[in-house]
């Protein structure tokens, strides 16, 4: 792929007749000049709703969840969805950046810091979004404490960590060449000897030298390679937190690929509504100019149809297949009902209007585009709100059959939480773009140059290593039985206490079957026609075995209850009771007979399943080798860095 | 009077004369016939329940040893009274806003029987939401028993979303523990006193069937419609005093469990509503839910 073409003659340049680089330059440090009123309007405003949010926080750590419309029914709602919403828009980074360069797309250079950013920050505030929804955040602790890697919760963890850290690096690596230029801009300006001092320190001494470029490339290289299959994984887990569960809508084997599109879908038109903010703020037209849109346009043309495939596949398989629950989810999705409504306003205004909007070229427009993406923004957080709530509105046994109502809207703290997690990202996006500008300078610069010179200055040149593809978790629970050391039980009979009638049980074969007999001798002579009961001891109580005459030898006879266990020594305890004559009738006997089956007594540890303490180690194993390939990855980003630090100062 | 030891009644033979030798004898009154297992998993003829305060958290976590609790429910015999529901509430302090043990009213299709299900938590032998939980928060023991130990929860509600039965429920406010809750003291085996952001549901009342006792559910409902029991020794009793064989009570009465396709392998057996005795839902005289519930329950 080739670079963009540049505007050959752009008014700026052949006016003052500078170098491309120091136009470059001082545009793009332009941004970084003093806000004007209105700038700081919007950083006052923004910073209160997001005081207004953290209030509300505090409210609801006081009072505790029941602040939300949440309840036990519908357990999950808007803080889930922003969690997903904003793991969702922090796919932009990834795709524009990481993807088109390793394609080499040279008309990314003006947009990648924009949408690494984006990563970073959209990580941040969808990753505290689940600190929000936690119920006790104070032991969030608990998660290394006592930490489970059968727990899709833990893939988060993991994942999001790993991508987080990956994301920073890599907005770092890329702004490097940026920092000895923000550093003499700093000076130039007069800023605070701390701020330059923070740029110097960024730097790591980077100039322009081949051996620098040479280290930069491959630090860089690596990095957008590994941030690829990392960043499929972190929102194919987020969806299996989903996934993972029985649910109708949710268990659903095209999830993760559902999700990784649908974020990487959300994340593209994230990047477009950016790229018209900051165009229009910090005056960015010769950069950011309308062939840059129709790029982007296009891909996200793509991806919403793609989207709009999973989207019917998902459900056209369920309604199709119509199991019960299925069906009562896709009454609700799809019914009269307000989710009904909001899903058709979804997939009208979050899908087909914007496809519609960017279908054919010549319709396409910087308006059509803007529109497109704004509509996709509000549409994907709707359709995750659509993804989460409903389902959990759809238990398997009706709530409505116990006289329950399951309903849900987000309430005020909800609400406020969400505009301040809305503000914050703007908010962290703006001061981002204070600090460090937000289009990279070297690279636009580079940009400009491989139109310009023809044999430019070797571009950089990415040779990504190639790195195992990281693709998540496969688990295999190994199902091993191991008796449990087991504790004998004794039964204790109190004395008897001294009678007349004594009673003697035995176990005996007649006629092949086995038979409980039972002779009662009063004063030492059997006793005939006594109505004699027999019953078994069980833990919460007796079960009768059957009632027998005695005969003139006193003994009376039940069928033995064969196959009924006794405890672990295949002892029974038996109670006899004679019920007449009177004179003999007593209290229960009981007598301890042994030779039963032993209580079949079924291992119940099964060690290492998903639900057990212990952790499959086939899981673990795979999950431990992933983690091991991405983070050596960047530990040789950061042996590059140190490379680069270590080389012979200027001068 | 002690029996004689394993080893002896282990080998009696069939023949009268062997099993004189061994036979023992005791009278006593039917009431006091309790088996208990103390806390060391020795059983015991006791008449005083096991110390509750002794139970360390570790043992709460494995169980008692050598039992694996079952429940079947009696569809034919339960009229929805909602006793069973009402009996654990109050002995678990649980608040208006939930039920560990919850009432539907279900009819499966426009031809079929209506029925009363009773729904406690069916304590899974697969269980999903011990999957899902993060910070093993929720367990399995041995017994069968699935716990919450509130202690150590961290409120991530995953567990409710993964259990297909919406068996759980959620601290959703600071709770207001009652002061002989608090006295009490926590153990996941009876899981009060609450604490706020933290799940809880049925315990299948641990505490009560480590003394030998059958649930607060079961030893309540008027129908004698809920058994309980140790599918170890193959019985299970109910309110009534009924000791039945769980294996022949299931194969005669041709019990099954919830949503057996769901693969959660429930410890809850049902027993199909056939030959009710008791108008159906829906029908005359039948019992009504509670109307305000849907105000009350989310």
């Amino acid at each position: 792929m080739s670079a963009m073409p540049w505007p050959v003659d752009p008014p700026a340049l052949r006016k003052l007749g500078e170098s491309h680089e120091a136009v470059v330059e001082r545009d793009l440090l332009a941004t970084l000049d003093p806000l004007g009123r209105r700038g700081r309007v919007w950083i006052v405003g923004l910073a209160s709703v997001v005081g207004c949010a953290l209030l509300a926080w505090i409210y609801q750590l006081v009072h505790g969840l029941r602040v939300t419309d949440m309840g036990n029914v519908v357990s999950w709602g808007t803080y889930m969805t922003n969690f997903v919403f904003f793991i969702g828009i922090s796919h932009a980074g990834t795709l524009i950046s990481a993807i088109l360069r390793v394609t080499d797309a040279g008309w990314r250079r003006p947009i990648t810091r924009m949408a690494e950013a984006i990563t970073c920050i959209a990580l941040l505030v969808g990753a505290s979004m689940v600190v929000i929804d936690m119920g006790r955040p104070d032991r969030a602790l608990n998660l290394l404490l006592h930490g489970r890697f059968q727990s899709p919760i833990l893939w988060d963890l993991v994942s999001v960590t790993t991508y987080l850290t990956g994301s920073f690096f890599y907005l770092y690596v890329a702004m490097i060449p940026d920092m000895p230029i923000l550093a003499r801009d700093a000076r130039a300006r007069g800023r605070s000897p701390l701020l330059i001092k923070f740029y110097e320190v960024l730097s790591l001494g980077y100039r322009e030298s081949p051996e620098h470029r040479r280290l930069l490339a491959r630090a860089l290289g690596a990095m957008a390679v590994i941030i690829i299959p990392v960043a499929i994984s972190v929102h194919t887990v987020v969806s299996w937190v989903f996934g993972m569960t029985l649910r109708p809508g949710w268990h659903s084997t095209i999830f993760g690929p559902y999700f990784v599109i649908g974020a990487i879908f959300s994340g593209t038109a994230a990047i477009i509504t950016a790229m018209v903010i900051f165009r229009k703020a910090y005056h960015l037209e010769t950069y950011l100019r309308p062939e840059h849109f129709h790029k982007l346009a296009k891909i996200l043309l793509v991806l919403s149809l793609l989207y709009a495939y999973f989207t019917l596949s998902e459900y056209l398989t369920t309604w199709y297949g119509g199991a019960e629950t299925d069906v009562r989810l896709l009454a609700l999705l799809a019914g009269n009902g307000t989710v009904g409504a909001v899903f058709w306003a979804w997939a009208t205004f979050g899908l087909f209007v914007p496809i519609g909007l960017l279908l054919f070229p010549s319709k396409r427009s910087l308006g059509s585009i803007m529109t497109a993406s704004i509509l996709i923004n509000i549409g994907m957080w709707v359709k995750r709100y659509l993804i989460i709530v409903p389902t959990l509105e759809t238990p398997f046994i009706p709530a409505q059959n116990a006289g329950i109502t399951p309903h849900y809207f987000p309430s005020l703290i909800e609400c406020t939480i969400t505009a301040g997690a809305f503000a914050g990202f703007v908010l962290l996006y703006i001061l981002f773009s204070r600090i460090f500008p937000i289009l990279s300078i070297w690279e636009t610069a580079e940009d400009l140059a491989e139109v310009k010179h023809a044999p430019a200055p070797a571009p950089v040149r990415v040779h990504g290593r190639a790195m195992p593809a990281a693709l998540p978790l496969l688990l295999v629970a190994v199902g091993l039985s191991v008796l449990a050391p087991w504790t004998t039980a004794r039964a204790q009979a109190p004395a008897a206490p001294a009678s007349a009638t004594q009673i003697d049980l035995k176990r005996t074969t007649e006629d092949k079957e086995e038979m409980l007999v039972a002779t009662v001798t009063a004063n030492g002579r059997p006793v005939a026609g006594a109505v004699v009961v027999f019953s078994v001891l069980r833990k919460f109580g007796t079960m009768a075995l059957g009632e027998d005459q005695t005969l003139t030898d006193g003994t009376a006879a039940v069928k033995y209850p064969h196959g009924l266990p006794g405890d672990s020594h295949g002892e029974q305890t038996f109670s006899i009771e004679v019920r007449s004559p009177p004179a003999l009738a007593g209290p229960p006997v009981q007598v301890i007979l042994g030779g039963a089956a032993p209580a079949r007594i079924t291992p119940v540890e099964v060690p290492r399943a998903l639900w057990s303490t212990r952790v499959p180690l086939a899981l673990v194993g795979t999950i431990m080798a992933l983690l091991l390939c991405v983070w050596s990855t960047y530990g040789f980003v950061v042996s590059q860095l140190v490379a680069m630090y270590r080389l012979p100062k200027e001068g | 009077m002690v029996v004689a030891g394993g080893a002896a009644a282990g080998m009696l033979t069939r023949s009268h004369a062997a099993n004189d030798a061994s036979t023992k004898a005791s009278g006593r009154p039917p009431g006091e016939a309790t088996l208990a297992l103390t806390a060391e998993g020795d059983l015991v003829l006791a008449s005083a329940p096991a110390g509750a305060s002794s139970h360390a958290s570790d043992e709460a976590r494995r169980g008692v040893p050598g039992k694996k609790w079952v429940m079947v429910i009696d569809l034919a015999a339960c009229d929805g009274c909602g006793k069973c529901s009402a009996a654990c509430s109050k002995s678990h302090f649980v608040p208006a806003d939930r039920e560990y043990l919850r009432i539907f009213k279900m009819q499966d299709s426009a031809d079929t029987a209506p029925y009363w299900l009773p729904r406690p938590c069916f304590h899974c032998d697969n269980p999903p939401c011990a999957r899902v939980c993060p910070v093993g928060a929720t367990f399995k023991r041995d017994d069968g028993i699935v716990l919450i130990d509130n202690e150590r929860c961290i409120g991530c509600r995953f567990c409710m979303a993964a259990c297909p039965f919406t068996a759980r429920s959620f601290n959703w406010s600071r709770p207001d523990n009652s002061p002989a809750a608090e006295a009490k003291g926590y153990s996941p085996e009876w899981g009060y006193p609450r604490r706020v952001g933290t799940a809880e549901k049925c315990d299948f009342c641990a505490d009560m069937a480590r003394e030998g006792k059958l649930p607060h559910c079961s030893g309540t409902c008027p129908m004698g419609a809920i058994y309980f029991g140790d599918e170890n020794e193959d019985a299970v009793t109910n309110s009534k005093g009924d000791t039945v064989q769980l294996s022949k009570l299931l194969r005669d009465r041709a019990g099954f469990r919830y949503m057996e396709d769901l693969g959660t392998q429930p410890r809850v057996h049902y027993l199909p509503p056939a030959d009710r005795r008791y108008p159906a839902p829906g029908e005359r005289g039948a019992q009504t839910l509670n109307a305000t519930k849907g105000a009350t329950q989310r």
